[in-house]
């Protein structure tokens, strides 16, 4: 059951976003009213089946890395319903969708098979699920901190060289505030994925660090953070610079604790 | 049964004469139609674009008659203007009936014989008319239908096509383009810089909004005052521009001037101000009121009335694009109406043969009671199984009527069933105008006669 609801809620996000994308080039209101539904419709879905993962044998873990993305773009989805629930951002459901389908799609295969390896060593007690649980949700909030500063980028270069206007399209300032917010929640989870990572290595092996790639370029990426979360909270950036800083941030970050984990 | 409809619009009348002929109340004019003989039922619909009339008739002649007299003695009477042409049937004044009536009432209501494509006012006037024309009892079945149909087909043309979804004014333009800028508008300040007529247009359009607050700065501080006074905003003189420039959100220029009167320094010292917050700028001046490398700021959304009229031009023809598939609606519309229209043609017939065999059916349960084959103790059963039988063997032949009658050929069906079942030979017991009526106008509910 775990397994078809996982392809079911992989294949409501992609037809959400497309929905969602084509409301947005039509532009279709109907349509755009649709997107949210069933983007909601698979959170629904991956919710179920993330609680009934147990019924699978083996079961499969958290500290999964597919099990861990497809985690990461259950909260994305959820994040953004919330953005979409507050102000009109159509345009971040038309992007979340297919990105969360990417990523449950790619859970769902690696459940049909044999399962993968897990991110580091098993023991540690409770520390690696917190560790991937507090990680994957500050990785899906930023993430859509930086997708939502993408659509700020080209709203406002549309904006700018006075192209062709859809009412449809969010608001820059609402953009704005889905950034704000995104980081604003994001950086204290990843904050805190960072600290019950440290200390799953302590409870394992007696040391904070190990110096092992990930752990190094996790670190690299929250101090990155850090100073961009500074930027933005203490010194008022301006909402373009900001936009700017989540996308690259946000590229940083997927390259440290997702890249290289893929590559290695 | 016919519908007729007369009017003048802007298309084939020039604006004073569609002054003479609009009416701001139809109700008593309605009524003074109503009392026609040759008029069953009337709707007018009166706007600064058209003045129309379509009623409901037996006679289409004397409906015509009756329309063309009140055209001319009625609608306008009292008011003189000089300068509007006499009324000239054959050239301002157009006319359809049935179809092209029906066709032309569901193409206004969807705002595709507006000045303005995809103009939402006109489907609230057209409203008020039918509410109107109910009030008074102008309005029967006929139109009441046709108007309904109407309005459904209006919803059907906004929800399906595009037609009215981008705004065509400058200054609607610059309010949906507000709205690209900022999440809520009611939350922001607008500026205005200069007092003219550009400037009101512009705010009443932002009126509608719920803006947080508005400031009006210009030369003549009395001009200022006096447009603040109209909308609730605050006066002030140009000096104030520098403080007031750093608090508003929106920006509207429209003031005289050889040189720009908001510059890039004096926009920087803003920004500095308001932390970088978006700025929307609106230059309706010419020349212009802006320098035009303010737009070089990042945080400042610059657009100039050409900027605005090309937005307005582009979504101008984007709803003419639309304009095939809501005729096409409209055209699906319009043939589904004519097809119960059509239909009304068989009630007379249905209603005549239910009559006539209920005729027979009572002649005969009296003739067997009389002639003592059944008790008087029986009459009941026997009444419900003679109506039975009736109902049975009326059922196929008056639902193929009903059906066949939509259909153009539908006549043929018609004529046959008065033929075969004898329905023009009148018999003692029927009633001279016995036949069918329409429900809807209590007493003076009548006939179709199609």
């Amino acid at each position: 059951m775990a397994l078809a609801l996982h392809q079911i809620a992989s294949d409501l996000y992609l037809v959400a976003g497309l929905v969602a994308g084509l409301g947005l080039a039509l532009p279709a209101p109907r349509l755009l009213r649709l997107g949210p539904a069933l983007l909601l419709a698979g959170a629904l879905a991956h919710g179920i089946a993330f609680a009934t993962l147990h019924q699978l044998q083996p079961t499969p873990s958290l500290t999964d890395l597919p099990m861990a993305l497809s985690f990461t773009a259950w909260i994305a989805v959820l994040f953004s319903l919330a953005l979409q629930w507050r102000a009109r951002m159509g345009a971040l459901g038309a992007l979340v969708g297919p990105i969360a389908f990417t990523a449950v799609f790619a859970a769902t295969l690696s459940l049909s098979r044999a399962r993968s390896e897990p991110l580091a060593g098993a023991a540690g007690g409770s520390w690696p699920h917190l560790h991937v649980l507090l990680a994957s949700a500050g990785l899906a909030l930023l993430g859509v901190a930086g997708l939502a500063g993408l659509v700020f980028l080209g709203e406002h270069r549309r904006l700018k060289l006075k192209r062709r206007m859809s009412g449809q399209l969010p608001s820059l300032e609402g953009l704005d505030r889905a950034n704000r917010a995104a980081l604003a929640l994001g950086f204290p989870l990843l904050t805190l994925g960072v600290v019950s990572g440290m200390l799953w290595v302590h409870s394992s092996g007696g040391t904070l660090l190990t110096g092992a790639p990930h752990e190094t370029w996790s670190l690299v990426a929250w101090g990155v953070y850090a100073v961009l979360v500074a930027a933005r909270f203490g010194a008022h950036q301006g909402s373009r610079q900001a936009a700017a800083s989540a996308v690259a941030g946000f590229a940083f970050l997927f390259f440290a604790v997702i890249g290289l984990e893929l590559l290695s | 049964m016919k519908i007729l409809l007369l009017g003048v619009n802007h298309q084939t009348a020039p604006i004073e004469l569609r002054e003479r002929l609009s009416v701001s109340d139809p109700r008593p004019l309605l009524e003074k139609l109503e009392s026609d003989t040759d008029v069953e039922e009337a709707v007018l619909l009166s706007t600064c674009n058209r003045t129309e009339i379509v009623v409901a008739t037996r006679s289409l002649a004397g409906a015509r008659l009756a329309l063309q007299r009140f055209f001319r003695h009625e609608l306008g009477s009292g008011r003189s203007d000089a300068s509007a042409p006499e009324l000239d049937f054959a050239v301002h004044v157009y006319e359809h009936v049935d179809r092209a009536a029906m066709r032309h009432v569901l193409r206004v209501a969807s705002s595709l014989d507006s000045m303005v494509l995809g103009e939402p006012q006109i489907l609230g006037q057209t409203k008020d008319a039918y509410a109107a024309a109910v009030e008074v009892g102008a309005c029967g079945p006929i139109l009441s239908r046709l108007f309904q149909h109407a309005f459904a087909t209006a919803k059907r043309v906004r929800n399906e096509t595009a037609i009215g979804e981008r705004p065509i004014s400058v200054a609607r333009v610059s309010v949906d383009l507000a709205r690209q800028i900022f999440e809520r508008l009611a939350e922001k300040r607008v500026l205005l810089v200069g007092a003219g007529e550009m400037m009101e247009l512009a705010l009443q359009a932002l009126a509608g909004e719920g803006l947080g607050g508005v400031s009006v700065a210009n030369r003549t501080p009395e001009h200022a005052a006096q447009l603040a006074q109209r909308f609730g905003a605050s006066a002030h003189d140009l000096s104030e521009l520098p403080v007031l420039l750093a608090a508003a959100d929106l920006v509207l220029c429209s003031i005289g001037g050889d040189r720009p009167l908001l510059t890039r320094a004096m926009v920087e010292e803003a920004l500095r101000r308001r932390r970088d917050r978006p700025l929307f700028v609106i230059d309706l001046g010419v020349p212009r009121n802006v320098e035009p490398d303010v737009d070089e700021l990042a945080s400042v959304f610059l657009y100039d009335i050409d900027d605005l009229s090309a937005v307005a031009s582009e979504n101008a023809e984007r709803r003419q694009a639309e304009r095939t598939r809501a005729e096409a609606i409209v055209g699906e519309e319009q043939q589904r109406f004519d097809g119960w229209f059509t239909a009304l043609r068989a009630v007379p017939t249905i209603q005549h043969l239910r009559a006539r065999v209920e005729a027979m059916r009572e002649g005969e349960v009296e003739r067997a009671l009389a002639r003592g084959h059944f008790e008087e103790s029986q009459r009941e059963a026997l009444e419900q199984l003679t109506q039975a039988l009736v109902n049975k063997f009326l059922h196929a032949p008056i639902s193929r009527l009903r059906r066949e009658s939509e259909a153009e050929a539908g006549m043929a069906y018609l004529e046959a069933a008065r033929v075969l079942f004898g329905l023009d030979e009148r018999t003692e017991r029927e009633e001279p105008g016995s036949a069918a009526s329409l429900p809807g106008r209590g007493s003076r509910s009548r006939e179709p006669n199609p």
